[in-house]
Parts: C-alpha cells; sequence; structure tokens
C-alpha cells in the first residue's frame, strides 16, 4: 500500500497540501498509528450506530413493558404454575409452552427458572429446559426478557437490516419456532429423565437384593 | 393523605368528597411510581448489562474488520453456514455433551458468533433466509452451564440435579439438530428473492 494514500487519512495532514506526508522512520511509525487508530475507529462507528439505533427503542419498550408486568403483579402466573403440575397427554402444552412463555416473559431470565418449584421432581429439568431454550427466541420481540443476551438476535438481525430488509419477519419465525422448538426440547427431556430415572431405581433395588443375599 | 383523617368526619359530603380525591390521589401516585421505577429498572439494565456487551461487540467488530480477520472467517464460515447440513454440523458440534456447557456461559459465544454471521449476512456471503436456522445452529448450548444453578431455583432435590443434568445434555444433542430442521423449514419464503 502506498505511505502517501494513508497519510491522507489524517485529518491534520488534508489541511494543508503544501506539508510533505512523512516518510522514513517517522511515515513508518505515522502509517502504524493511522492502522492501529483505525481499529478502533471502525469500532467506534460500529458503537455509534448502535447506540442510536437500538439504545432510544430499548429504553422506551423495557420501561413499558416493566411497567406492564408491575401493574399486572408477575404472582398471577403462579396459578399456571399448579396447573402444568398435573400429570396427562393435555397438559404438556401448558408444562412446556405456556409456563415457560409466561415465566420467560413475566420473571425474565433468570429468575424464570424459579417456576419449577410447582412442578414435580420428575418434571423439573425438561422445565428448566423448555424455558433455558427460550430466553433468546423472545428477545427479538420482547428484548426486555434478557437484556444480557440480546446479541444471538442482533447480531444475526443486524445483517439483515445492512441488506435494508424488515426484521420483524425474521422476529416473529424466530418467536414461533422458538415455541415448536421449547414443546419438544421439554417433552424429549422428559422422556429421557424418566428413562434414567426407572434405570436408577431398578440399579438401586439390585444393590438391595445383592446386599441382602450377600448378609 | 393526613389531611383526609383530620378533616374527615366535620361534614358528610365534605368526608366523601376527601375520600374521592384520597383514592385518585392514591392510584394516580401509584401508577406514576410504577412507571418511573419502570423507567429507573430499564436505565439501568441499559447501563449495566446492555451497553458493555454493545461496547465489547463493537471492539470485536471493529477489529475484525479492519484486519481483514473477517474475511479469512468467511473463507470457511460462510460454506458452513449457507446450506442445511453445514448448519446441522454447527448445531451437533455445539452441542456436545463436554463442549456445551464451556460455550454455554453468558452466551458470550454464541452471541459473538451471532455478530459475525450476521456480517457475513450483510455483506451477502450468506443468504439473508439462513438467519433463521443459523439462530438456532449457534444456540444448542444455551444454559447448559447454569443447569444447576436453574435447577437450584426450581427448588429441585439433589437427586434430580444428579439426573437433570445429563437429561438436558443428552436431549440437546438430539433436539439441536432438529431445531434447525424445524427452522430450516420455516424459512421457506423469509426474504426470498422476488426474481
Amino acid at each position: 500500500m502506498p505511505v502517501t494514500s494513508l497519510a491522507s487519512l489524517v485529518p491534520l495532514a488534508t489541511s494543508d497540501t503544501n506539508v510533505k506526508p512523512p516518510t522514513g522512520f517517522f511515515g513508518a511509525m505515522a502509517d502504524a498509528a493511522t492502522w492501529f487508530i483505525g481499529l478502533f475507529q471502525a469500532g467506534g462507528v460500529n458503537f455509534m450506530g448502535l447506540v442510536t439505533g437500538i439504545v432510544p427503542l430499548l429504553v422506551v419498550l423495557l420501561t413499558a413493558i416493566n411497567a406492564l408486568i408491575r401493574l399486572i403483579g408477575p404472582e398471577r402466573i403462579d396459578k399456571v404454575g399448579e396447573m402444568a403440575a398435573r400429570p396427562g397427554l393435555q397438559w404438556y402444552p401448558v408444562r412446556y409452552l405456556v409456563l415457560p412463555f409466561l415465566s420467560v416473559f413475566f420473571l425474565t431470565n433468570p429468575m424464570c427458572y424459579t417456576m419449577g418449584r410447582f412442578l414435580p421432581e420428575k418434571y423439573k429439568p425438561a422445565f428448566y429446559d423448555s424455558a433455558v431454550s427460550f430466553v433468546h427466541p423472545i428477545t427479538g420481540i420482547f428484548p426486555h426478557a434478557n437484556a444480557g443476551e440480546l446479541f444471538v438476535y442482533l447480531g444475526i438481525a443486524g445483517g439483515i437490516t445492512t441488506l435494508g430488509l424488515n426484521t420483524s419477519d425474521l422476529a416473529v419465525r424466530y418467536l414461533l419456532v422458538g415455541l415448536v422448538v421449547i414443546l419438544l426440547r421439554g417433552i424429549v427431556t422428559e422422556i429421557i429423565t424418566n428413562t434414567m430415572l426407572s434405570r436408577r431405581s431398578a440399579q438401586q433395588q439390585q444393590t438391595q437384593q445383592t446386599e441382602e443375599a450377600t448378609a | 393523605m393526613s389531611s383526609a383523617t383530620v378533616t374527615g368526619g366535620s361534614s358528610g359530603w365534605l368526608a366523601g368528597v376527601n375520600r374521592l380525591l384520597v383514592t385518585i390521589g392514591k392510584a394516580v401516585g401509584g401508577v406514576v411510581g410504577i412507571l418511573y421505577q419502570a423507567g429507573r429498572d430499564s436505565i439501568d439494565t441499559i447501563i449495566r448489562n446492555i451497553l458493555p456487551f454493545m461496547a465489547f461487540i463493537s471492539v470485536i467488530v471493529g477489529i475484525i474488520n479492519k484486519t481483514g480477520l473477517g474475511d479469512h472467517l468467511a473463507h470457511w464460515v460462510s460454506p458452513l453456514a449457507s446450506n442445511l447440513p453445514g448448519l446441522i454440523v454447527i448445531s451437533v458440534f455445539c452441542a456436545i455433551p463436554v463442549l456445551s456447557p464451556v460455550l454455554g456461559p453468558g452466551a458470550v459465544i454464541a452471541q459473538v458468533i451471532g455478530v459475525l454471521l450476521g456480517v457475513r449476512i450483510g455483506k451477502g456471503d450468506i443468504a439473508p433466509q439462513y438467519s433463521l436456522p443459523a439462530l438456532f445452529a449457534i444456540d444448542p448450548q444455551v444454559g447448559c452451564d447454569f443447569i444447576p444453578v436453574g435447577l437450584a431455583l426450581g427448588e429441585a432435590e439433589p437427586e434430580t440435579v444428579e439426573i437433570g443434568v445429563p437429561a438436558v445434555l443428552i436431549s440437546r444433542l438430539i433436539t439441536g439438530p432438529i431445531a434447525v430442521i424445524i427452522a430450516y423449514f420455516a424459512s421457506f419464503g423469509l426474504y426470498a428473492s422476488s426474481n
């Protein structure tokens, strides 16, 4: 890369055309400095874009939803937790779809996992799996639920914005597919947990029997 | 509020008016208080959680873009992230039970990869309709580092935690790739080119 073209990027050098661009040792040092500062100038432009583009929306949205949650009262979803504890096929969507959604929305990450206390022990790992898998899909539309980890969605959505496309379509599909995935994840994890629980109780019985035989 | 108790009882209708005013005042004060507290919370969240992460992301993006590292990364990430088998490979890798708890903490890795893929999508190396399956491909390890704490928050017994940790980790190995496939089929018609 020619030395002159890089040196001309320094704002002071461009104002006076009579000054020769630095050459030799100091020229190389100046180029290195320009390159070094350029790394962070690019980062600064990126930061400015994030702050002006995303933060104002977040301030208003977070305030509105936080106020809504306080007005409604998060303790009202306790009833759903009690319903989700019931056995039977028709309660699966309540346990791994409605309850995770409501607890992530109202209690937000990480307090949403406390809703597991209403469930019997055998459902708890599956509920945790279901709830934790929803803390990113929800951020597309409701960023208050997991404000610390927004960039899983925002990172990829940033590319869509760069292309000049609307991110709403992606946000809605992310949320809907997320709901399908948490239901599936809850069911699969519940099956695995139950298999492991029954295997463990069978093992315990066996060891008890061998202990009785040797005694 | 205190004036209501002082003047109340002097005459019937005055007490009634007073009670009405107090009720209205209380209700309005309550709503304003809630809104104000909500604003305080959201500003607090932004300063504590969001701005620091934006700073961190900006440093990484600036360095990667300016040094040309991004173009080198793109050479092997883009082919992987722009077709279904490649995305499934990423999701299986992230869901390997030994790796998933390592990749999990704070979702930092998922967020950095998300930003990198976003940059590639913006430059046109990855087709935009792959954004949806990619979101699931980079995230099968979500919360894998947090299972014991999350279960403890749900007041689980130690025996449940002992079984729950491997159960969730194994489940991710199955549901991670399935999530990518579901997302792939759900992405039909998403940002489809009009020509």
